[in-house]
């Protein structure tokens, strides 16, 4: 796949829908930022590059879906910027803070304390009910939980009747909602979701995804998102496309059809 | 099959290792109790043989006759023939050369005035054999000669080397007698030894050895050389035909074998005590072994649900498990048997260091101790993962897609309850039958009821694991937050695997307990039965092991100024109504003076007019007697006959059977005191009594002078020396169990990976990880420390109950001892939390929360 021309077509793009060139915006407005990252995984014949060289930023209060084919870095972007992996080369900034120079203790409460978490999967403690859960950053810290702002995520999310359950007294939805409180419930500067919906029907995914908008609406909450569900994708202000561990396109506003455009548009 | 087993084992290694440990120690020590018992005899028999004489067989008093065939019973006096019998022995058919010696007890006393030895190997004195032919004792290449005349001794080498002694100096030596000075005119060893399994030697001329133990007139026994063309046996033949009297007649090598056998036998404490805790630790690494394979079983749900989709039937995946095990009995059994063997070395270095001189000599590892080994190893293993394995075959094949059926079913609590209850009850029949009954193998049964007990419990255990981790768990949440939350649900979420891990530290601490309450109790019981029964001011007591208090220290004191009524205490073994028993001889006119036995009326009255016995109440009851009757006893030197029950006594710490000294005098050739019992003279003071009967100590350096609370120390330190060794071995079993709680941690990480990696993701520092696998930890061990402590304490009470009658009257707990352990166990589970809590804190976050 030539990187060439889709780049030129999102220049193209940007230019002709009158966006603000990514670059210009001033960092004090950023909630997290790549910046010429590359991952590069084993070595000699194995060596695989994850991330090339992508830069990318994350504005606040804005709801970014991550796009791209398998092996595009999606993933590898997600948890370079959340702090659970490092780059070979290049700088992440969690707001004001470079994550490169982080020792594992400070990068752990950085994390606790400025970042939330949704999995795919496995999202929450067995033996600790849904309350339990939702507090585990704050309990982690030792730190007394901001009860209206709790009480208003809680309810957001629909979980008011369930907090004394188990997640194996949760449905799959259930579960990921409890997860996207716990994300939420420690006010971080930005949230990561690695496929939240993946293992969900329809009808518990839109519940889920609307909570994020509505997260990301109401409460000012940056989310960034990786997903390859354009209809998941579409609950998101703007799109960046990965392929080849850099950026090749971006979108604003979406919708399911015009990301299926875009992706058969990359896949050409 | 086999080469997934194999590749099995080789995927869990680490773990695998863990649990071959307790293996390894259990076989270490069924090994080295065979390699160092087989090596010891042989080593003596070589020694024998080395100090081979011409001597080919001995002419010795008959061996004391209890007058029960089935009872044989060896006294421990030394027995005599008269001097006339060397004459006939000389004179008949093949004998080439005859001699004629005496053994007795002869105790050296060093420089500073110190009795050499007597708390363990024997101390004896021999008389100097003039035919260098007949001894397997020679004096050292310029080391003097052998003793001429009275007042010479020739002692061994190694006491003079220990003691600084050499040819010239003067020494004083302890027998039944007064102490007495001697020149040392000669040094002395065996063949190429210096010792003789630590024994000291002192070496007299006959007539002077005779007159020191009392023999005069008299043998211990006669050596004898047979002319060449007659064999020994032919030679005993005729002797035995020539001679008559309580004499018999062995050839040397019989005698030979009799004394590696008694040595032998010396030692078997210490085989059985290595057995025993080969015992309890194969028992806990049995309940590790289990619970590995079980969680490893768990862990390969799905592996194993592909194995049988694929087509192996359940048959085949449990033949996969137990060849699993089988692979580990063998490889651990081996490497037992090679550290059993390392022990066994060590052993014998320990027996050195503590005076029992062990001949040098290769290890002897015969066949048979390979084969206990490996067959203890490989049944335990094999037999620990039978249930895990059976579990391996009742996994469905749909496992292998579905997370939902790989989940097994809980079997209900019901099963449990009763089946725990059954096994518990059962054990406990088993122990009170053993320690209540009059049954024959009661020790058996206590020993199998103990077993029995153990295992009804841990199959209680997970029941009372989850409220009890409750408990102890319930600080955890409030000292660390949630890391201590996680902790004590971690605890309560698998209480099968909790119980478990927690049942083999409860073994451990039960029996460190039992050992704890045992000793505690037996130290009030002795501290109350002297201050009841020892109302005088001093008590003398001989150190040496084999021997009492020379008579003629108590003539010594009685004539002290000082001191007012003296009185003794005698002991010796004869048999009564054809069982051999221990007897007390005392003087009943005086002894009532001294001493404040619980005895009938008039007992010691009516003991002293009809020169009879008084007799144990307990005995009294169980044989049907009255006083009046008569009952049999049979003495070493006198066939002795009737004596009439005059009264009874109540306590059996004093002795079963009391008879007179003039009774005993005929009876015995031992006079030695076993106590001396001494008030001071009315108007003098303590310590002037005291100064004065130490000054007559003095010369008697193997006489201990106490008071009371001097004796009950001395007991009582006595006892926590025992304490201390069978706490250190048993300590043992607690630290396999620790290994335990390790490997179950280890294992229970891999299964919570994404759990810790979640905890970690969403914030949680590496020191709060190991802050919650560490309290765990803390729990499980607080959790068998428990248990073991509420079953120490019940096999303790019974024991101690079932003692009673032997004067075992107080069941006492060191409650601070407990709490110690409990303390200690704690600590351990901190111990065993350090591995697993470095490894969960070093999780590959990412590669944690990864999707499969």
């Amino acid at each position: 796949m030539s990187t060439n021309l889709p780049y030129l077509h999102l220049v193209h793009r940007i230019a002709h829908e009158g966006n603000i060139m990514l670059e210009t915006i001033p960092a004090t407005q950023l909630a997290a930022r790549i910046r010429s990252g590359t991952k590069v995984y084993g070595e000699g014949d194995a060596e695989i590059r994850a991330l090339d060289g992508i830069s990318a930023d994350f504005r606040r209060g804005e709801f970014t879906a991550i796009m791209g084919p398998s092996g595009s870095g999606k993933s590898t972007l997600l948890h370079t910027l959340a702090g659970l992996d490092e780059l070979t080369d290049g700088s992440v900034y969690i707001g004001e803070t470079e994550l490169g120079t982080l020792k594992d203790k400070d990068l752990t409460i950085l994390r606790r304390e400025q970042v939330g978490f949704i999995f795919q999967a496995f999202n929450l403690i067995p033996t600790l009910n849904a309350e339990e859960n939702i507090l585990l950053p704050l309990s982690i810290a030792g730190d007394k939980p901001d009860r209206e702002w709790y009480e208003r995520v809680v309810e957001a999310v629909g979980l008011s009747d369930r907090l004394d359950h188990r997640p194996s007294e949760l449905s799959g939805g259930q579960q990921q909602r409890v997860a996207a409180a716990r994300a939420l419930v420690s006010k971080p500067e930005i949230v990561f979701a690695d496929e939240p919906s993946g293992n969900l029907d329809s009808v518990a995914s839109g519940e889920l995804l609307d909570f994020m908008r509505t997260a990301v609406r109401e409460f000012d909450q940056t989310i960034v998102m990786v997903t390859h569900d354009p209809i998941a994708a579409s609950y998101a202000n703007r799109i960046v496309f990965l392929a080849d561990g850099d950026v090749v396109a971006e979108m604003v506003d979406p919708t399911p059809e015009s990301i299926l455009d875009e992706m058969k548009h990359m896949g050409s | 099959m086999l080469r997934a087993a194999i590749k099995g084992v080789f995927a869990n290694k680490v773990r695998l290792t863990l649990t071959a440990l307790a293996i390894v120690i259990g076989v270490a020590f069924v090994a080295a109790s065979f390699v160092f018992t087989d090596s010891i005899s042989a080593r003596f028999d070589a020694l024998l043989e080395t100090t081979a004489t011409g001597v080919d067989a001995y002419v010795r008093p008959a061996p004391f006759d209890t007058g029960n065939s089935n009872d044989p019973f060896q006294s421990t006096e030394y027995g005599s023939i008269p001097e006339d019998t060397l004459t006939v022995v000389a004179a008949a058919p093949g004998v080439r050369l005859a001699e004629g010696g005496v053994v007795g007890f002869a105790q050296l006393v060093d420089k500073g005035g110190k009795a050499i030895g007597g708390q363990g190997p024997p101390t004896l004195g021999y008389s100097w054999s003039t035919e260098p032919s007949l001894s397997p004792v020679t004096i050292k290449d310029g080391n003097g000669r052998g003793p001429e005349v009275a007042g010479e001794v020739v002692i061994d080498a190694n006491s003079a080397r220990m003691n600084d002694l050499r040819v010239g100096d003067t020494i004083t030596v302890l027998t039944i007698g007064a102490p007495e000075q001697f020149t040392i005119v000669g040094i002395a060893s065996f063949g190429d030894s210096d010792s003789l399994a630590g024994a000291t030697l002192a070496m007299f001329e006959l007539g002077e050895a005779q007159r020191l133990f009392d023999l005069e007139g008299r043998y211990s026994a006669i050596s004898v050389a047979a002319e060449s063309g007659i064999t020994p046996e032919e030679l005993a033949a005729n002797i035995t035909s020539t001679i008559d009297g309580d004499i018999e007649v062995v050839t040397a090598e019989q005698s030979n074998a009799e004394q590696t056998e008694a040595i032998s036998e010396g030692l078997g404490f210490l085989n059985i005590a290595l057995l025993a805790f080969a015992a309890v630790a194969v028992f806990v690494g049995a309940f590790i072994i289990s619970n590995t394979f079980r969680i490893i079983v768990a862990q390969r749900t799905r592996e194993l649900a592909l194995l049988r989709a694929i087509g192996a039937t359940g048959k085949q995946v449990t033949w996969m498990v137990i060849v699993e095990a089988l692979i580990i009995g063998l490889v651990a059994s081996a490497v037992g048997i090679g550290v059993g063997v390392l022990l066994a070395l060590g052993l014998a270095a320990a027996m050195n260091a503590f005076g029992f001189n062990m001949p040098d000599g290769p290890l002897t590892v015969l066949p048979r101790t390979v084969i206990v080994g490996m067959a203890v190893g490989l049944i335990v293993t094999i037999v620990s993962a039978l249930l895990p394995a059976r579990k391996a075959a009742r996994v469905p094949p749909i496992a292998a897609m579905n997370e939902e059926a790989a989940r097994p079913k809980r079997r209900s609590l019901h099963t449990r309850a009763i089946a725990g209850s059954i096994t518990l009850g059962a054990g406990v029949a088993a122990l009170f039958l053993g320690l209540f009954a009059s049954i024959g193998g009661g020790l058996w049964f206590v020993g199998i009821g103990a077993l029995v007990f153990f295992v009804g419990v841990s199959i209680i255990a997970p029941l009372a694991a989850d409220p009890i981790a409750a408990v102890l768990g319930w600080p955890l949440p409030r000292m660390f937050g949630v890391a201590g939350q996680l902790a004590q649900d971690n605890t309560r979420r698998k209480p099968r695997r909790t119980a478990s891990t927690a049942s083999a530290l409860m073994i451990g601490v039960a029996l460190v307990v039992f050992v704890a309450v045992f000793g505690a109790s037996i130290k009030t019981s002795i501290s109350e039965s002297v201050t009841d029964t020892f109302p005088g001011d001093f008590s003398a007591q001989s150190t040496n092991f084999a021997v009492g208090v020379s008579p003629t220290f108590a003539d010594e004191v009685r004539a002290l100024p000082e001191i007012g009524d003296v009185s003794t205490v005698k002991i010796g073994t004869a048999a009564v109504e054809g069982e051999g028993t221990s007897v007390v001889a005392v003087d009943p006119e005086t002894i009532d003076t001294v001493t404040n036995f619980d005895v009938s009326p008039d007992a010691y009255e009516r003991l002293a007019e009809t020169d009879g016995v008084l007799v144990a109440e307990s005995l009294m009851q169980d044989n049907g007697w009255s006083v009046g009757d008569s009952v049999a006893i049979v003495f070493p030197q006198d066939s002795g006959g009737e004596f009439e029950i005059a009264g009874t006594i109540a306590s059996a710490n004093f002795g079963n059977y009391v008879i007179t000294d003039t009774a005993y005098a005929v009876g015995f050739s031992d006079p030695t005191d076993g106590w001396v019992f001494a008030n001071r003279a009315d108007g003098v003071a303590l310590a002037d009594a005291r100064a004065a009967i130490d000054g007559v100590a003095a010369d008697y350096p193997n006489v201990k002078v106490q008071n009371k609370s001097e004796i009950i120390a001395d007991a009582e330190s006595q006892i926590d020396q025992m304490l201390v060794l069978f706490t250190g071995l048993l300590f043992l079993a607690i630290i396999i169990a620790v290994l335990g709680i390790t490997n179950t941690l280890a294992l229970s990480i891999i299964e919570r990976t994404r759990e810790i990696g979640l905890l970690r993701a969403v914030g949680m520092v590496r020191s709060q990880v190991r802050r919650m696998i560490r309290w765990e930890a803390v729990v499980i061990a607080l959790f068998g420390a428990v248990m073991g402590v509420g079953v120490g304490l019940f096999l303790g009470w019974a024991v101690v109950r079932a003692l009673a009658d032997e004067g075992l009257g107080s069941f006492s707990i060191p409650a601070g001892q407990v709490s110690v352990l409990v303390l200690l166990a704690a600590f351990a589970g901190l111990i065993a939390a350090i591995y697993p809590s470095w490894k969960a804190s070093r999780l590959n976050v990412l590669e944690a929360i990864a999707y499969e």
